[in-house]
């Protein structure tokens, strides 16, 4: 009885809006839930050893910055310190004659990896690159990388 | 010989002076802007660099803005934007400030002390004064911290649509923990 009375005009507008309802509220339900994605899953944008790294950011912190960071890294190099964060663990890579480090904060559901490592192992790790800036408190330059994954 | 031996004095002295300078370069700081209409305001950075000078009880630490890590990746860009951290231009916040009850403080004596800490605050490229409690925890030769504050971003000149909307808090809550070698 009810369809009899109503436009058909109407109708068609009514499940248009509640189409876009529906897709406005899909949208923001996407949005609010989205996840950053497992950085084990990502293709690396570039590659290369701990030691390249540094030297590049220390020749030019501004074009290395405007190259790498957000950028998805994977990078080679000794294991020189594994450093208690709360309740997990950095990996950092340092060049001995300067003092710079890399240093990697890892994925929460790829945290417990860093049991496995030792200072001396050669790995590859990783993630997202935040840039390099230069400590006024260490006096020394250091690049960090946060959801960082152990490759091998 | 009096040379020499004046010149190792210097030498112990230095060592010694900069053995009480205690660091980390994996402090964890905190950050916490959830309100009842949104949880999502919260992100974490474990790569901070934090210093303790117990001789003279300096304290500071430096963060990365960019190596703050969101649950969700919009937020954390909206974090990084102009209109708000704008960490392309401000790439780090630093703290920089000394305890003022000092002597309340025994390194030699395990325990866990409360300690009254006041310095300045730099965000989004503006410096502010800031008092906060912190307990400091005393093991051996290990010496911990702990401290939680909040700050106003409006003091900071951080401003945005979602905080206006009650998304995000106008006073957030800064945690920073250190375990310092």
């Amino acid at each position: 009885m009810l369809f009899k009375i109503v436009n058909p005009g109407h109708k068609k507008l009514g499940i248009l809006l509640f189409g876009l309802l529906l897709a406005g509220a899909a949208f923001i339900w996407y949005i609010f839930n989205d996840k950053h994605a497992d950085t084990l899953e990502q293709k690396a944008d570039f590659a290369l050893t701990a030691n390249d790294l540094i030297k590049e950011f220390k020749q030019g912190s501004n074009g290395a910055n405007a190259k790498y960071v957000e950028k998805i890294i994977s990078v080679s190099g000794i294991v020189t310190e594994i450093e208690n964060a709360d309740t997990t663990a950095n990996i950092k890579m340092t060049d001995p004659e300067t003092g710079d480090y890399i240093i990697f904060a890892f994925q929460q559901q790829h945290q417990e990896e860093t049991k496995k490592l030792q200072e001396g192992m050669h790995v590859t790790i990783k993630g997202s690159c935040s840039g390099a800036v230069y400590s006024e408190i260490l006096g020394i330059n250091f690049i960090s990388f946060k959801r960082a994954v152990i490759i091998n | 010989m009096k040379k020499t031996s004046f010149l190792f004095a210097m030498v112990f002295f230095t060592v010694a002076v900069f053995a009480q300078k205690k660091t980390t370069t994996s402090a964890v700081i905190g950050f916490d802007a959830t309100t009842s209409k949104d949880a999502l305001a919260k992100a974490e950075n474990k790569t901070a660099i934090a210093s303790f000078d117990i001789k003279s009880g300096v304290v500071a630490f430096e963060t990365v803005i960019k190596n703050f890590t969101f649950t969700n990746p919009r937020i954390q860009e909206h974090f990084n934007s102009a209109g708000w951290m704008d960490s392309d231009q401000f790439p780090v916040a630093s703290f920089k400030g000394t305890i003022s009850n000092l002597s309340a403080l025994n390194f030699s004596k395990d325990g866990t002390y409360d300690a009254d800490i006041e310095g300045e605050l730099t965000i989004h490229g503006i410096t502010n004064p800031v008092k906060a409690k912190a307990t400091i925890i005393i093991e051996g030769k290990k010496i911990s911290s702990r401290s939680v504050f909040s700050i106003k971003l409006e003091d900071y000149k951080v401003s945005g649509a979602a905080i206006g909307a009650g998304k995000v808090s106008k006073e957030p809550v800064i945690t920073v923990s250190a375990d310092f070698k």
